[in-house]
């Protein structure tokens, strides 16, 4: 991701907001509150990212998945992404899934709580305090990107590591993608590797008849 | 594999549900049929109306017992009233306003009947009585709409996940864009309904009553054919979707839930009732044993049917 440079003074001005931000319960609600701060500095709230899985180039090694439980702090057997094996014997390849973030979110719609919303950059996020655990999400979401967090009883999903994706950093799953088989950047620059990925029509949504419109992740899959 | 988010606790819910609207809808119309008053006594109205509520209020328990949060923290529970693109938040509406007027009519219905009651409400409240019949006809009437937005609502909420779970948002017809499985749920609710209050409660209490209600014996066979038809689309439909769909239908076909299906399903839901009712037709009459036979058959197959679907629920493949 191209660096974003932060004045000084810009940087105090969003330090100053985040009390504010987050005491009209705006951005981040229900996240960590170190979350929750690192998302109200922003300094682009019309951010729009883009995370491009190039299929041809991941070999299934599961680093993405270990860094993001080690950095959600999962327990064993349950991640936000997950490995699906493709291909056959001869030619095995790797669909690495996990939330897509997507515009027409079916998880989100189907929330009876409306704990499931919207960040202002097109993240889907989970307020933990709305949610009641009813799971009907999870069966919604096609891409079977949600997870049960059975201690708490809610819902738990990616959210693009979007503290550190607000600071120009990568999220844990793109830093730990050695054969960097992950792409992350801003789509809404126009000259980052991911919108010219995407406007190139080489990275494209996962299962676009699902009609779910995935914002976030795009998909570079060999032979389509 | 199968989703692994719902389990029995849901399938159970969405069987109570069923069978509570379904025995409303048969005492509703027993009332404002006039039906009710063929006779001094009518079980399959005190029946229907009493055990509405309570089977409806412990399927919707289940419900709660089900969620996470929402069972630690009750209070989150009327955040679910909120957002009315969620057919769980029209379910809760549904039930909040049908589970009351369902009690309200049991009530109405029992103090009737029952002499303790009815001497504390002609002691209490005389105008209770006075105007019984109007009371009943309007929770009747009203209640009526609620039990059948009950029936259709568990069908929506499961057939609304959309194409994630194919087999449950499967159309009537591939021309037709409604799910089938509201369309399933209710005939099921009300066969089931059928069963409960007449098969069972009503040949108990007055074996009689079958020779009254000749219509019933048809009624059951009308039932048993559209779920057959229901039943049977369903699964043409997902075998042709292929994909998740069809692994769905092969699982309930000859997969795992095979037995429960041809056995729970067919023979006892379907097969059995229509040969005890086309025999009931040709000789006249029920025998004790057909009627209740025949009843318990079918409600145990609407709550294997709920199971069946529940555990079929392939996600769509990756």
């Amino acid at each position: 991701m191209s660096d974003t440079k932060v004045s000084r003074r810009t940087f105090l001005r969003y330090l100053l907001g985040t009390g504010a931000v987050a005491a009209a319960g705006g951005v981040g609600v229900g996240l960590a509150p170190a979350a929750q701060a690192a998302l109200a500095r922003t300094d682009a709230p019309k951010a729009r990212y883009a995370l491009i899985i190039d299929t041809t180039k991941c070999v299934g090694c599961g680093a993405c998945v270990h860094a993001c439980n080690i950095r959600n702090n999962l327990p064993e057997g349950r991640s936000y992404v997950h490995i699906v094996p493709k291909g056959d014997a001869k030619r095995p390849w790797f669909l690495p899934v996990q939330c897509q973030h997507c515009a027409d979110a079916p998880c989100a719609r189907v929330c009876p709580t409306r704990a499931t919303y919207h960040h202002e950059s097109g993240v889907v996020l989970i307020n933990e305090k709305l949610c009641v655990g009813c799971k009907y999400c999870a069966q919604a979401c096609p891409y079977q990107a949600r997870t049960y967090d059975e201690e708490r009883g809610v819902m738990d999903k990616c959210w693009l590591c979007l503290d550190w994706a607000s600071e120009g950093k990568d999220p844990a799953c793109v830093q730990s993608c050695v054969l960097g088989a992950r792409i992350f950047g801003r789509l809404d620059d126009p000259n980052s590797e991911v919108a010219q990925l995407v406007a190139s029509g080489k990275a494209k949504p996962l299962h676009p008849e699902f009609g779910t419109h995935p914002a976030v992740l795009h998909y570079i899959i060999e032979g389509e | 594999m199968v989703q692994t988010a719902w389990g029995w606790l849901i399938a159970i819910y969405l069987f109570l549900g069923g069978l509570g609207a379904g025995s409303f809808m048969m005492a509703a119309f027993f009332e404002l049929s006039g039906w009710r008053y063929r006779s001094n006594f009518c079980p399959v109205a005190l029946v229907g109306a009493t055990v509405s509520g309570p089977l409806v209020a412990l399927g919707s328990a289940l419900l709660i017992f089900d969620l996470g949060a929402g069972r630690m923290q009750p209070w989150r529970i009327f955040y679910m009233f909120t957002h009315f693109s969620s057919v769980m938040t029209w379910g809760i509406w549904i039930l909040t306003i049908f589970i009351p007027l369902a009690l309200v009519y049991g009530f109405l219905e029992l103090m009737e009947s029952e002499a303790f009651l009815k001497g504390f409400v002609a002691a209490r409240a005389p105008w209770l009585l006075r105007n019984a019949r109007t009371y009943r006809r309007w929770v009747a009437a009203v209640g009526g709409v609620f039990a059948v937005a009950t029936a259709v609502y568990t069908g929506v909420l499961i057939s609304d996940v959309g194409p994630a779970i194919p087999l449950w948002s499967q159309p009537v017809l591939p021309f037709v864009r409604i799910p089938m499985l509201p369309v399933l749920f209710l005939i099921s609710a009300v066969s089931t309904g059928m069963g409960l209050t007449f098969d069972i409660s009503a040949t108990i209490a007055d074996p009689e009553i079958q020779r009254r209600f000749r219509i019933m014996d048809l009624s059951h066979i009308f039932l048993i054919g559209l779920e057959n038809i229901a039943i049977g689309l369903l699964f043409i439909s997902a075998l042709s979707a292929g994909g998740a769909a069809a692994e769905s239908a092969k699982l309930v076909l000859y997969g795992p839930l095979a037995v429960v299906f041809w056995v729970g399903v067919v023979l006892v839901g379907l097969v059995f009732p229509f040969v005890v009712h086309a025999y009931a037709i040709g000789r006249g009459q029920h025998s004790l044993a057909s009627g209740v036979g025949s009843g318990v058959g079918i409600v145990i197959a609407g709550l294997l049917l709920r199971y069946m679907i529940v555990y079929a629920g392939i996600p769509a493949a990756l």
